[in-house]
């Protein structure tokens, strides 16, 4: 009897430690881990640096940890002009929260968008966009679109088409309360200077982000995709391939550079084979 | 890990496929008003342009002056010169995001032109090309300023030949005075 007892409370104690460390599993998960769970719906924000219609710099990386509403617009489109106001309030509004708006002009002139900034007292930097940038947003052909960025630096909101300003308030309130996101919010490595993600069209691709394999045959980039996937990344202690990282992250500068010196041993490599091939003809 | 990338990947690609394609809004064709020309004739050609339901894209001579014109555009290609082109007048229509209604083309949209055959032509085919260059919008968002490319084939024949009216319901009441 007295063992059985012993048997039962040893159980007790088992099922207790283990639903335990069950709970702890889930309720202590490393920020890293959630922030690993939140790129499921919550893409990164691909960097980028234009130069605003007045001549200043203007990069999404100088916006890091506050929340960012991505205007691609024309002022030649009557829809995207009924949004500009609202969002002339709401900078005005929420700028001190930690807000701002950046308005991208696309398939427009300098001469218009000037004009028009003038004209509606446009409160927040516009720049004139261009097909690499499209490129990177997965492609830009409707006006307006719009991404709520978080302070995390991820989109947590996309909108094609004219969109009610109750919305945007609403997603906009919500993230500006949300304190969550700052848990990410060091998804650039500490002392790395965040480097400018829209280069040449060649970077600007799904298949590895920021690497120019525009001159790889199908049959090199396959080799390059699969080198890439078998490479560990070093961003800050993810666990991800290389391959995965850059997709991943594409404003990662870590990875970035590892790829490209990937790529670029890959190429010095096949480069000192033909050599080879030829000095013994 | 796998499930992240395996979102980015989706992500990317479902992005790729809702914007990479933007719509083909207005398909048309470029016709002429007979099978063939002689020297020194003056042809009618039109263009015959449907818009896709939903859409509208802007008049020639817009409402308001941000918005693109609709525009027919050919060039010129020896013996054919291009030469008074007509335009319909659009339809006033009222859209959401504005307060007045603007003049737009809708549905179906035939815009004209004159075709002059140098006197000095020779029998043969000839083949013009040019554009319908326009922007599109619907009630919520507009698609970047795009161009229809279009061609035609002129034939010239001798004087000898008999020249057979062609495409006569497109032509039917186009007026180019």
């Amino acid at each position: 009897m007295k063992r059985r007892l012993e048997i039962l409370s040893g159980a007790v104690v088992a099922i207790v430690l283990v639903a335990g460390l069950y709970w702890l599993g889930i309720h202590s998960m490393a920020p890293a881990h959630r922030a690993r769970a939140a790129t499921l719906a919550h893409p990164m924000a691909p960097g980028f640096t234009l130069t605003d219609i007045n001549g200043a710099k203007l990069s999404l990386s100088d916006y890091k940890g506050k929340v960012v509403l991505l205007d691609f617009w024309a002022s030649w489109c009557g829809p995207c002009r009924i949004e500009i106001p609202w969002f002339v309030q709401m900078q005005e509004k929420y700028r001190d929260q930690g807000f701002a708006v950046l308005g991208v002009a696309m398939q427009d002139t300098v001469d218009s968008v000037g004009s028009f900034y003038q004209q509606f007292h446009l409160n927040y930097p516009v720049a004139m966009g261009n097909a690499q940038l499209a490129a990177l947003y997965g492609g830009i052909y409707g006006l307006p679109t719009s991404f709520v960025i978080g302070r995390d630096g991820r989109i947590y909101a996309q909108h094609s088409g004219t969109t009610g300003a109750m919305i945007f308030q609403k997603e906009i309130e919500q993230l500006l309360a949300d304190k969550s996101q700052d848990e990410d919010a060091d998804f650039t490595p500490a002392g790395e200077p965040e480097e400018i993600e829209v280069g040449t069209p060649g970077e600007a691709n799904p298949d590895v982000p920021g690497v120019d394999i525009s001159k790889l045959s199908p049959a090199d980039l396959a080799e390059y995709k699969k080198q890439l996937d078998g490479a560990k990344c070093t961003c800050g202690g993810c666990k991800f391939t290389l391959l995965q990282c850059r997709r991943d992250d594409t404003t990662c500068p870590v990875s970035r550079k590892a790829a490209r010196d990937m790529l670029k041993q890959m190429q010095d490599a096949k480069t000192k084979a033909q050599a080879g091939t030829g000095a013994g003809r | 890990m796998r499930k992240s990338a395996i979102a980015t990947i989706l992500f990317l690609g479902l992005a790729a496929l809702g914007f990479a394609q933007a719509p083909k809004v207005v398909t048309g064709r470029l016709v002429l008003n007979a099978n063939a020309a002689h020297a020194g004739s003056t042809a009618k050609a039109a263009v015959v342009a449907e818009i896709s339901p939903g859409y509208h894209i802007n008049d020639h001579v817009p409402s308001l002056d941000y918005l693109i014109p609709t525009e027919l555009k050919l060039e010129p290609a020896a013996p054919l010169t291009v030469g008074t082109t007509k335009y319909p007048k659009g339809s006033p229509q009222k859209f959401s995001f504005l307060d007045t209604p603007i003049s737009v083309y809708q549905g179906k949209l035939v815009v004209g032109a004159e075709i002059q055959v140098a006197s000095g032509a020779r029998p043969g085919t000839y083949t013009l090309k040019g554009s319908l260059d326009y922007q599109a919008c619907n009630d919520r968002a507009c698609l970047p300023p795009t161009s229809l490319p279009l061609t035609l084939s002129v034939k010239v024949v001798p004087r000898s030949e008999a020249v057979k009216p062609a495409n006569t319901d497109v032509f039917h009441g186009l007026k180019f005075n």
